[in-house]
């Protein structure tokens, strides 16, 4: 079976002699299409290191990492920033849409950095701003949205180019409890309907039963991991 | 989707502001440049305007507008006959007061209040007193050669000995106004534009006998002195003592204080194709006399009387232009900073580098540009009002604007290389 995420012996170095620190210490994973996989562990376990690197944001100093199929670092050169592009969504704890952007504009804009323009990206933007709920504050700026309409806008700006992985750090963190379930009951959703792989990196234990899969980190290795719901796939 | 537009409308505020002082401190930067072109200007337009070749002066003087020159009016007719020469006009020049200041007007007072205010303490009591006489420069010509004045704005020109004025319009003389000179009233029936002394004083124009008489013919009071001291002097004991030398000596004073014929200097127009350094070899070879060609003569203003106000501004200029482009470029530097999060966010969604380039450098152009346009209106706007002549050129503008182009591209990138740098998911808060 083809994974959407496969990585194997994930390490990561920062620095050299006196302050070489070791983040990713051999770090397995998989996740498969249409499944939500929550990354946990506690400050300085490696979660934030784990997420760039499999948002090919940084590059590991060791292991294998297959994206969508992509053996990214076997061959070559990869360009990072085309795969990132193309392939990756990403959800931040913050919403960090442009400011100067419409809800609208801001889906667009990684449909725009793929050569979609025009009515055809704004249809798109449309329909994903619909499917999530917030079709009716679409010509609004940011900063007239509440902080659930804005994670939303900011999913639908990570599903927008219909990338296969979509990775969400800490997604929940800026909203409280039910909003919080009410952002990863849609993200369990957006998995289930559309395929999409969404690895989340969180902290926070009452998400916990939304997700499919959960790896515990500690100090840049696994030290748990498990199924959490059996539940049927869409 | 045009990023840098969007981002401009909504921070409009700020970067209208932004543009706003970029342009004031360029508008600063142009006036200064104009000040100095004023200087340049003021310094050539006598010469450049009078349209001479050749400036004939005394042996060993520097010119008629540097030292004083005095040589015989009839010498032209001598200087017209060499070949070459296409025409001689003789000339007289020099500084005169009236005792008359136009009424100041609401920014004379204002620039009057001004400089006793920022001088307060630099000057003792009574030195910055408001002035009671008005300078100027009053060159006698003759009508239908050059050295007139070379364009009327308002009236007519001098055709004859006739007690009449042609004033450059800085003056502040109304057409019919009588002007007392000398021991003469005279009328201004014509008025000039541009015509004024490397002092910035404005020229008045007259015909050459009658500037003769004002500049050059002595106080009637004094001629009498001269003329009773001359007499004592022949008194028998004085006589029995020199006798031979008193007659002569009193004859040639007293032809010496009443001979007005004389002039400063004899502007020399070339015929086409002739020699400048040809025809004045043979103006020094046969009358020993000076000849400076008319650049030279700019020269000798420019670098003479006002080498030092020139080095000064310039100078200045020099360090204005360095201030304004760290100044303009760290306006730019912090305004491109300020945007980390949303170019750390494009990083991240994988935006293309020209992308960001582009909407980064298309802000910093479009500050540039705007503050140079602001600047270049502002600057045109107030040469008015500066008191000396203040002159910037659409040239001058235009280097500003590829001068501010470049600053703008450089520090928009400068800003760019640094916030590409960060950490876009710390930025991000990842």
């Amino acid at each position: 079976m083809e994974y959407a995420i496969q990585a194997e012996h994930l390490v990561k170095v920062y620095g050299a002699g006196r302050t070489r620190v070791e983040a990713l210490k051999g770090v397995d994973l998989v996740v498969r299409p249409g499944e939500l996989f929550a990354v946990m562990g506690p400050s300085g376990s490696g979660k934030s290191t784990l997420l760039r690197i499999l948002g090919l944001v940084i590059e590991p100093t060791e292991g294998r990492l297959v994206l969508d199929g992509d053996d990214i670092y076997n061959g070559g050169r990869p360009d990072l920033q085309r795969l990132r592009r193309e392939k990756v969504g990403f959800i931040f704890q913050l919403a960090n849409l442009i400011p100067f952007l419409t809800a609208r504009e801001n889906v667009v804009l990684p449909l725009e950095l793929i050569g979609v323009h025009g009515r055809r990206a704004r249809d798109r933007a449309m329909e994903l701003l619909d499917y999530l709920g917030v079709a009716e504050r679409a010509d609004h700026l940011p900063e007239a949205l509440s902080g659930g309409e804005n994670q939303r806008v900011a999913i639908a700006r990570a599903l927008a180019h219909e990338p296969k992985i979509v990775l969400a750090d800490e997604p929940t963190a800026s909203l409280d409890t039910e909003r919080g379930l009410s952002a990863m009951r849609l993200l369990r959703r957006v998995a289930n309907e559309r395929g999409t792989a969404i690895l989340v990196v969180t902290h926070d234990t009452r998400m916990i039963g939304e997700v499919d899969h959960v790896i515990r980190l500690g100090d840049g290795r696994v030290v748990e991991k498990g199924d959490v719901l059996e539940r049927p796939r869409a | 989707m045009r990023l840098a537009l969007k981002d401009i409308r909504y921070h409009s505020f700020k970067f209208f502001t932004s543009v706003l002082g970029v342009g004031l401190l360029l508008m600063v930067v142009l006036a200064i440049g104009g000040i100095i072109r004023g200087v340049i200007l003021d310094s050539s337009t006598i010469i450049t305007e009078t349209g001479a070749d050749l400036w004939v002066v005394e042996k060993d003087k520097l010119g008629p507008f540097v030292e004083i020159s005095r040589i015989p009016e009839d010498y032209y007719h001598a200087v017209e006959v060499i070949p070459g020469v296409a025409e001689a006009s003789p000339l007289v020049m020099a500084w005169e007061h009236v005792a008359r200041m136009p009424r100041p007007t609401p920014l004379m007072r204002f620039l009057y209040m001004n400089t006793l205010l920022t001088t307060k303490t630099m000057v003792e009591p009574g030195w910055m007193a408001m002035p009671k006489d008005q300078q100027f420069v009053l060159i006698g010509y003759k009508p239908g050669r050059i050295g007139g004045p070379p364009v009327i704005v308002a009236g007519r020109g001098i055709e004859a000995d006739n007690y009449e004025l042609v004033a450059d319009e800085r003056a502040g003389f109304q057409l019919g106004e009588r002007v007392r000179l000398g021991y003469h009233d005279y009328t201004v029936v014509g008025l000039t534009k541009n015509m004024v002394a490397f002092t910035a004083d404005p020229v008045l124009y007259t015909t050459l006998k009658e500037a003769q008489d004002v500049l050059i013919q002595p106080d009637p009071d004094l001629l009498r002195d001269r003329r009773r001291r001359y007499k004592q002097q022949t008194l028998p004991k004085e006589k029995a003592r020199v006798p031979i030398l008193v007659e002569p000596l009193a004859q040639r004073a007293a032809s010496v204080a009443e001979d007005t014929h004389v002039v400063n200097a004899v502007a020399v127009k070339l015929e086409p194709g002739a020699s400048a350094e040809e025809v004045a070899r043979e103006i020094r070879r046969w009358k020993r006399l000076d000849v400076y060609p008319a650049p030279r003569q700019v020269n000798l203003q420019l670098m003479g009387s006002n080498r030092l106000i020139l080095f000064q501004l310039s100078l200045f200029r020099a360090l204005l232009v360095v201030i304004a482009g760290i100044v303009i470029g760290l306006v730019i530097y912090t305004f491109t900073l300020d945007k980390v999060k949303e170019i750390a966010l494009l990083k991240v969604l994988g935006a293309q580098g020209r992308r960001v380039y582009g909407m980064i450098v298309q802000q910093a152009l479009l500050m540039g540009v705007l503050g140079t346009i602001i600047g270049g209106v502002l600057e045109q706007a107030s040469e008015p009002y500066f008191p000396r002549r203040v002159e910037t050129t659409y040239g001058d503008i235009g280097q500003m604007l590829v001068a501010m182009i470049v600053v703008a591209v450089l520090a928009s990138i400068m800003a760019l290389r640094r916030a590409m740098k960060v950490d876009a998911p710390s930025v991000l808060g990842a």
